[in-house]
């Protein structure tokens, strides 16, 4: 029984996971291969007739108010919600496991990072025939479309409509800032400087953490430098993790970590992050759009202290922003709608009335350009001082680099930094170590998948 | 049930009994037999299958995927990684500490709880049992929030006596969730051996009294040799658990920054898993289980034979 029990987490995933896939193989007739690509919509993307209802599965608070003024205004396309948990905290497998049972919803939220993985699955309808997608593209921000038709490296498709973003920014303790004579840093070199500064102030005081569980953070930092850690040509796909662009970043935070600068025991999002917060201890983080939230629900005690400034750059002068997180609207392979599929789709990420509701209910920071001039987007935020932080991100969001490919394995890349840092956190590797080992085994994780890598 | 068949198949031929005899046993079985070959049987089955198949792709990347039998390449390929000799060391190593640990605790607690100057009995062996029955995340997450230095009331009444201790760090850590493991797992162990203990015929300790055992004696010369086959039962069960150590690594990862994706072999083929290699996920699963299973008959062909 002893047995059982610490199993049981595993047994549920994994052989679970194993035993539903089985029933979906039998219930096909144990059918060997797929057919890639979603060709379901490639080919034609007729309107049903009659009325049609659409299965969504989305984890953004507060959608469901978003998906009843559609329903209240489309009688004959009805959507259905539900709400799952984030991505990758649950809904990319079972996603994958419904796909695989033939019994995928028509829509869902996929992040950007995770498209390329889907689509690897033949997870994806390609919806560029379906009115209005090709049409809806000077509507949405520059790099958020390259992601959704995978323009960066050949246009084939449009794969998703864009939702939301993340660009980044410098979140800092103005009032420690000012007592220490510090102005908000604006190049990598400063930023370092000021974490000298910070740490001679006060015992146990940081400029910001290092976290082990947020690689999705550092592919942010490696954005921001325009390190592309993916390349696709045709069949060939290239791994450039380890580059110039992306050793400068790691060989910088790697002498941060040697000189105790910052926090590398906490974790993000975690209790304990929190808690440094409240107490002082650590004093900036960079981070995306959605991070104004995180700061003002959890670190209460700071309200008023908090102001936003750009991300430090590599050159001084030069306007870059990295981005973090985000998500896109997917129509799924074997929905037998995409036509109206498609049409919710843009209609949610691109309708003001929807835009504002996700903003509001979700604290969605659009990806439609009409979204960044909201009136919500305009006001001066009480928590950061009055300042109006929303111009700071929507600047950044214009400076993120439009060529950054992600790979489609990127699960596993961003378990290889993971694990690598937690070995440069304890001391027993660099940060560039971690980027030459996670080059490697990314490129044999393609090769896994049966992709074809190139050097 | 093995000899219940025996008998029953002998019979068959004499009696010519009707097949009543025959469903009855089946039907009794059937709440056991049927979910597990469902749930038990038919997944093993479909990992090891899976385990010897792999993807293959034709028409590009994003091209169509066949499945194609592969042989024992996915073997080759997990055992070829480094995380692989790396996780299994590690539960061994954790074994070889954590289980003598607590199994001497249980064993000790037990022979408390049975001597015949123990009190309120009852309550004790509820106190003991108490944490067996927390879910093993709650268990993980509170025991988490002990450990950080930043949460911990723990912690700061060490550092407030000097001593700097990082428990959630690189060097502390396995110690840490062997700590969360032994607390958890010594009442249940402890349960088992008690119930043995009270198997132990009376007349043994008596006449040991007479010939002028005291109580030492008595628990260490009498009850433990007795008890030796409820002592093996509950070492193989942590062996077992040991090498399938999972719950406790996965929920120090949100809040330790030493535990990897790969830190025990069940928590890496879960990470195997999630990213898609579901076919070396099962093979490592298989390898793990004939490597448990292989680990735990040795563990009682040593017992058995230390015993004849």
């Amino acid at each position: 029984m002893a047995v059982h029990k610490r199993v049981s987490i595993v047994r549920r995933g994994l052989i679970g996971g194993m035993a539903l896939t089985l029933t979906a193989l039998t219930a096909c007739g144990g059918g060997g291969s797929e057919d890639g690509s979603g060709s379901a919509a490639g080919a034609a993307c007729e309107p049903s007739s009659g009325k049609v209802t659409l299965d969504y599965w989305s984890w953004v608070p507060g959608m469901q108010k978003a998906v009843d003024v559609w329903n209240g205004e489309n009688p004959d396309i009805q959507v259905t919600l539900k709400t799952t948990p984030s991505g990758n905290a649950g809904t990319y497998q079972n996603l994958s496991n419904a796909l695989k049972a033939d019994k995928a919803p028509d829509l869902g939220q996929i992040e950007y990072d995770s498209l390329a993985s889907f689509r690897l699955k033949g997870g994806l309808a390609d919806i560029a025939k379906c009115a209005g997608v090709t049409e809806a593209e000077p509507k949405f921000v520059d790099w958020t479309w390259s992601q959704v038709d995978f323009g960066a490296d050949g246009k084939d498709g449009v794969w998703a409509v864009p939702q939301d973003t993340g660009p980044m920014a410098l979140f800092y303790r103005k009032d420690i800032f000012d007592k220490l004579g510090l102005t908000a840093p604006t190049t990598w070199e400063e930023y370092a400087a000021d974490a000298r500064k910070i740490k001679a102030a006060k015992k146990g005081q940081y400029i910001t953490h290092f976290s082990q569980t947020d690689p999705n953070w550092f592919t942010g930092l490696l954005w921001q430098n325009k390190a592309t850690m993916f390349e696709r040509d045709g069949e060939n796909w290239k791994v450039s993790v380890d580059r110039p662009e992306s050793r400068q970043v790691a060989d910088y935070w790697q002498k941060l970590i040697d000189e105790k600068l910052v926090a590398t025991d906490l974790q993000g999002f975690s209790p304990a992050l929190y808690k440094a917060w409240n107490d002082d201890e650590v004093v900036t983080w960079i981070s995306a759009a959605w991070g104004y939230s995180t700061i003002r629900d959890n670190a209460k005690s700071t309200a008023g202290k908090w102001a936003v400034a750009p991300m430090p750059q590599w050159e001084k002068g030069r306007k870059q922003a990295g981005n973090w997180g985000g998500s896109t609207t997917a129509v799924l392979a074997g929905s037998k709608h995409p036509a109206e599929a498609a049409k919710f789709a843009l209609w949610l990420n691109s309708d003001a009335k929807a835009l504002e509701i996700l903003n509001r209910e979700g604290g969605l920071y659009p990806a439609a350009k009409d979204g960044l001039t909201m009136p919500a987007l305009q006001q001066p935020v009480d928590f950061y001082g009055k300042q109006e932080i929303f111009d700071v991100f929507a600047e950044a969001s214009a400076d993120v680099d439009t060529e950054f490919t992600w790979g489609p394995t990127m699960t596993d890349t961003y378990r290889f930094l993971s694990d690598g840092t937690a070995k440069a956190t304890g001391g027993g590797s660099t940060l560039g170590d971690v980027l030459k080992d996670t080059d490697a085994q990314s490129a044999d994780s393609l090769r896994k998948q049966s992709l074809k890598v190139t050097d | 049930m093995t000899p219940t068949r025996t008998v029953a198949s002998s019979r068959t031929p004499v009696t010519a009994a009707p097949r009543r005899r025959h469903t009855a046993p089946l039907a009794f079985l059937a709440p056991f037999l049927i979910p597990f070959v469902l749930f038990t049987l038919v997944p093993v089955g479909y990992a090891f299958w899976q385990s010897l198949h792999k993807t293959e792709r034709t028409g590009g990347t994003f091209g169509r995927t066949e499945t194609v039998f592969a042989g024992f390449q996915q073997y080759a390929d997990v055992m070829s990684e480094p995380f692989f000799m790396e996780s299994l060391l590690r539960v061994a190593l954790f074994a070889l500490v954590q289980i003598p640990v607590m199994i001497a605790l249980a064993l000790t607690l037990a022979l408390l709880l049975d001597s015949a100057v123990a009190r309120l009995k009852r309550f004790f062996r509820l106190v003991y049992f108490v944490p067996y029955g927390i879910p093993g995340v709650v268990a993980a997450l509170m025991w988490a929030f002990l450990y950080d230095p930043r949460l911990s009331p723990v912690v700061d009444v060490l550092r407030s006596v000097h001593l700097d201790v990082d428990l959630l760090g690189p060097d502390a850590i396995l110690w840490s969730i062997g700590n969360v493991v032994t607390w958890t797992y010594t009442g249940y162990n402890m349960l088992i051996m008690y119930a043995a203990l009270q198997a132990v015929p009376a007349d043994l300790s008596e006449a040991a009294r007479v010939d002028g055992a005291g109580p030492w004696t008595i628990a260490l010369r009498i009850k433990v040799p007795v008890i030796r086959p409820a002592l093996v039962l509950t070492g193989v069960f942590s062996l077992i658990g040991t090498f399938q150590l999972f719950t406790e690594p996965q929920v120090f990862r949100a809040i330790s920054t030493s535990v990897t994706s790969t830190y025990t072999p069940n928590l890496a083929a879960y990470s195997l898993a999630a990213g898609d290699h579901y076919s070396e996920a099962a093979a490592l699963s298989v390898l793990l289980a004939v490597a448990t299973f292989a680990l735990s008959f040795l563990f009682l062909r040593f017992t058995a034979r230390r015993q004849g």
